[in-house]
């Protein structure tokens, strides 16, 4: 168990950047994730925590103590690979035992904690089958084991559960939550699911071209992303997003105008370049014609989706006098394309909803965040938003 | 081979008539030579494929052959050393170059293809001259050497291609359990590339074993002189015969512990390659 403390540290391959200045600490006993999509660093950070990349530039620290230098194995550190990395020549005890082995502990104590990471893991009827036996879900386990057992410093999990099937995803994902929690040792976790992320994360790091965007509990990220690209990433389905333009004290959207709350001359300054509306799917809620101080938009559902709890639909509305909305590609956010523009909204499971149905629904100005179409840094509006 | 289900007989039939000429024409030569040594040496311009009495004698003149045995020991010396040699050397130089990213990687590549290609005929005469020189002519050593430099390009060859097919993430998993580069590679990447080795060996013993042009040239005496120069030293079993039933019985003896060579080894390479067919 320990603090892991990343100053600046900056990773080169040649000429490109994998990842630049990151900084921050994450806390003892702490279930740390690092999220973003592919190619964004995340795993090369890890690899650098657990030493298997060198560090470029900046320092890394485990309890105060600088390791930049430190071999892999001299770190304890247990790691989760993607591909789960057992050794498939070696029975399941051996692959559990193999970093005791390699630690010189005697045979009885390399017993004693085999049989209890067997036990926590229920991998006990299996301990001495070869891992081609092992179906996806208990090879996984495997590798779990292999990492408790050695007590390490710190759990580092890279995307272990995208091979698995969606089902097991879920079980698998609870489990290691549970493990997590029963054995509070600090753990970092890398995925591109943000489904993950949210559940699994006390505190969530979000990256992206090497850039570590923003870090937070899930619910911070959630409410109160600092930019477009967060405020897209996390959620789902993701965020909508309109474009928008700031004229005579109002927010205009393609369908219709918010007066928006801002005491600040920077963010009415700021408002002058071209921006894009966010609100999240549960902020569009049908409403009664009058009961609404918002604003209101006649919506035609396209397409109705019915999970039971929840239910979905998507509409289309027009841009009319409004640029097409461009969002970072990397977002793998579809909006339509030219005039037409997808919106959806997340509505209780009340009223039946058929397709072609016409909506009235509804949506409140705190509920709007706005970002700098240029350079996706949200706008904050006032000084009692944040 | 699985083809329409119409077709099922005509294509069993079409690779089974296949293969049994392949096997047919493969081992007629080596059926005549095993019935010219069990021949009579009366009986052997008889002109028939199968002997008409079996004699056991041929092979006792052979073993009685003291210039036989201390060959069959060169042979099984040199050949023995040079695979080992040849094999450990190309396993670290096929991870190296496999693993490590160091300029000129393919150069090497390349340029053991090129020793590989290279003519061996064309340097047996100024290797004479050098090993007379430096005193390697007629010892194991003058025939190890030249054998590691042209069976090496084989060896990495082969390893290098096993190598690529290791997933790297056991190497990392083993490093961040605890182990050295050095323990990482001999209990994980070693026993994985089990199969691998095991074919260069074969591959390696193999063009050693049979080599004899080399063995001609760089040998005199029966210090170092391997198998297959030696045959061609024989004489009959008296000075009236021809030695060609000798020769036979000969060939045969050394043909048999390729064989055993080839099916150990066999049976290594498939035990690795299902031992090893996981998914990373």
């Amino acid at each position: 168990m320990s603090e892991i403390e990343l100053r600046n540290v900056t990773k080169r391959f040649g000429g490109t950047t994998a990842v630049s200045n990151a900084s921050f600490t994450i806390d003892d006993g702490e279930f740390f994730i690092l999220v973003g999509p592919s190619g964004c660093g995340k795993s090369t950070l890890l690899n650098m925590i657990v030493g298997l990349e060198e560090v470029s530039e900046g320092e890394i620290r485990v309890d105060g103590r600088r390791v930049n230098d430190l071999d892999p194995k001299d770190r304890n550190m247990a790691m989760v690979f993607q591909s789960y990395a057992i050794y498939p020549h070696m029975s399941v005890r051996e692959n559990i035992a193999f970093p005791l082995k390699l630690a010189k502990l005697s045979r009885e104590e390399v017993d004693r904690r085999v049989g209890k990471a067997a036990e926590i893991l229920e991998l006990e009827e299996y301990l001495d089958r070869k891992p081609r036996a092992l179906s996806g879900g208990q090879r996984q386990r495997v590798a779990m084991g292999r990492a408790i057992v050695r007590e390490p410093k710190a759990f580092l999990l890279d995307e272990p559960l995208s091979n698995l099937d969606a089902k097991l995803r879920v079980q698998m994902r609870t489990e290691i939550a549970r493990l997590q929690n029963r054995l509070g040792t600090t753990t970092i976790y890398v995925t591109h699911d943000q489904t993950e992320a949210m559940t699994l994360g006390d505190r969530i790091a979000v990256l992206r071209k090497g850039e570590v965007l923003q870090i937070g509990t899930p619910r911070e990220l959630y409410e109160q992303p600092h930019n477009l690209f967060v405020a897209g990433f996390i959620g789902s389905p993701a965020m909508n997003f309109v474009p928008a333009r700031w004229s005579g004290g109002q927010l205009e959207l393609p369908f219709g105008a918010l007066e928006m709350p801002t005491d600040s001359a920077n963010a009415v300054q700021a408002m002058e370049h071209p921006l894009i509306a966010g609100f999240r799917p549960e902020h569009l809620q049908a409403i009664d014609a009058q009961a609404h101080t918002g604003l209101h938009l006649e919506a035609r559902a396209e397409v109705v989706e019915w999970l039971g709890a929840d239910l979905f639909v998507y509409f289309d509305i027009k841009l009319e006098g409004f640029e097409t909305l461009t969002l970072p590609e990397d977002l793998e956010i579809q909006t339509g394309h030219a005039s037409r523009h997808t919106l959806v909204a997340r509505l209780g499971p009340g009223p039946a909803v058929k397709e072609g149905d016409t909506l009235r629904l509804g949506l409140e100005p705190r509920d709007v965040q706005v970002f700098d179409a240029g350079t996706g840094n949200k706008i904050t509006l006032s000084t009692g938003d944040e | 081979m699985t083809g329409r289900p119409g077709n099922g007989t005509m294509e069993r039939l079409f690779w089974g008539v296949g293969s049994a000429l392949v096997v047919i024409y493969a081992l007629i030569p080596v059926a005549w030579i095993v019935s010219l040594s069990l021949k009579r040496s009366g009986d052997l311009g008889d002109n028939r494929f199968f002997p008409q009495n079996v004699t056991l004698e041929h092979y006792q003149v052979v073993f009685s052959d003291p210039q036989f045995s201390a060959a069959l020991w060169n042979s099984v010396g040199i050949a023995g050393i040079s695979t080992l040699a040849a094999v450990l050397a190309g396993m670290f130089a096929a991870y190296a170059i496999v693993r490590l990213e160091f300029s000129g990687r393919r150069l090497i590549l390349a340029a053991a293809l090129c020793v590989a290609m290279f003519p061996p005929v064309s340097i047996v005469g100024p290797l004479f001259d050098m090993w007379r020189i430096l005193g390697l002519y007629d010892t194991w050593a003058g025939l190890i050497l030249p054998y590691m430099t042209f069976t090496l390009p084989l060896a990495v060859w082969t390893l290098s291609a096993f190598f690529r097919d290791i997933p790297w993430d056991l190497d990392k998993a083993a490093r961040v359990d605890g182990a050295t580069p050095f323990k990482a590679f001999v209990y994980v990447i070693a026993p994985l590339a089990a199969p691998g080795v095991f074919t260069a060996a074969i591959l390696v013993f193999i063009f050693t074993w049979n080599d004899f042009l080399f063995a001609i040239s760089l040998t005199s005496t029966n210090n170092a002189r391997t198998v297959p120069a030696a045959i061609a030293f024989f004489t009959g079993g008296s000075r009236f015969e021809q030695p060609t039933s000798s020769i036979a019985a000969a060939s045969v003896v050394v043909t048999v512990p390729i064989i055993i060579v080839v099916l150990i080894f066999q049976r290594r390479i498939v035990a690795g390659l299902t031992s090893g067919a996981v998914k990373g």
